[in-house]
């Protein structure tokens, strides 16, 4: 599984999101998180990271000051 | 719920059956919905003078679980003892294997066989139902090991039908979410501490109070909480004004980092995470 590649992915679906993996979480970093209330960009988002290997997907929650690594 | 409850009430004849055969019984009490529905009509069948709840107090819980637990035994008209429980101290729960609840349940069903056989109960019981046998749950073999009989999946009751059976009798705990204890919440090898206890709880806590209804969990991930919901829970909170109330309140839990999971709420989610069991 790679950050690098769910990113992109998510990019080609229009989310444009850092990630960070966490072993088979992946955490992503969006600019805005309202985009999120949509029940069906929550469902593609969770498609593509279990595409990508990852089990669970988790959006970070305005964390200006923290880091994101990507693998 | 299950649309039909005929057959619930089948299995409940059942259970009814199989205690009074079992004779007077000791209950492991949590004040959750199965425990509280087999307490219940556990006092159906044999009558309170011959049931006895133990509730064993763990730092695996939150405190409020065990005054919920009084107050639901108040109501049913239940006998309650209390007996404290130190898993905490077993480094081999400690060190948060795989097979953690074994330790636990070893230690539980260890405290509660002498008062079973103190007030003369040939039967320890607890509230496993039919729906946990599908499951990934290494406490069970801890139960086995100490006699204890699991009467609610002995008759295949499923959790909608303990829900139903529960609503129809007024038991109080028919609509309570799942509650498993808070060790649940950290992912395997992370070690169980009672810090990282307090800080899940704190922040589950916090979000009860902010109004967050429904299943929930706040995943230990170190300096990340993942914060799992149900869906339409998630619709809620996602609005941009509601997520950052949400963010700020597990923030003072003391979770540096916080995260939504997209998913949403999923029993078993670090089983799943740590490929224990496939979805």
């Amino acid at each position: 599984m790679s950050a690098e590649t769910l990113r992109t992915a998510l990019a080609r679906e229009g989310v444009d999101a850092e990630v960070e993996a966490r072993g088979r979480l992946a955490v992503l970093r969006a600019s805005s998180p309202d985009q999120w209330t949509e029940a069906r960009r929550r469902a593609v988002a969770v498609t593509l990271a279990a595409d990508h290997g990852f089990t669970h997907v988790a959006l970070e929650l305005s964390a200006a000051d923290a880091a994101v690594r990507r693998d | 719920m299950p649309a039909d409850l005929s057959a619930a009430r089948v299995k409940e004849a059942a259970l009814i059956a199989l205690l009074r055969s079992a004779g007077d019984v000791v209950v492991g009490f949590s004040g959750g919905v199965d425990s509280a529905y087999l307490a219940c009509v556990a006092v159906e069948a044999l009558g309170a003078d011959r049931v006895t709840a133990v509730i064993g107090r763990s730092a695996s819980y939150p405190e409020e679980q065990w005054a919920n637990a009084r107050t639901v035994a108040v109501r049913v008209g239940l006998t309650v003892r209390e007996v404290d429980t130190d898993e905490l101290a077993d480094p081999r729960y400690a060190a948060n294997p795989s097979n953690r609840c074994y330790f636990c349940k070893s230690e539980l069903w260890s405290r509660l066989r002498p008062i079973a056989d103190a007030v003369g109960a040939g039967v320890l019981v607890d509230g496993t139902n039919a729906d946990d046998l599908c499951e990934y749950r290494p406490g069970a073999r801890a139960a086995a090991e100490h006699g204890v009989r699991s009467p609610l999946a002995e008759v295949g009751l499923t959790k909608s039908e303990i829900r139903a059976l529960s609503r129809e009798r007024g038991i109080p705990t028919w609509s309570r979410p799942s509650s498993p204890c808070l060790a649940s919440r950290l992912p395997y090898g992370t070690p169980v501490t009672v810090e990282r206890l307090r800080a899940v709880e704190r922040a589950e806590r916090v979000l009860r109070e902010l109004g967050v209804t429904g299943d929930l969990r706040v995943r230990h991930h170190g300096d990340l909480a993942r914060v799992e919901l149900t869906s339409s829970e998630l619709d809620r909170w996602l609005g941009a004004r509601d997520v950052a109330e949400l963010e700020r309140a597990v923030r003072t839990a003391g979770f540096a980092r916080v995260a939504i999971d997209l998913h949403g709420f999923r029993s078993g989610s670090l089983n799943v995470l740590e490929g224990i069991v496939r979805e």
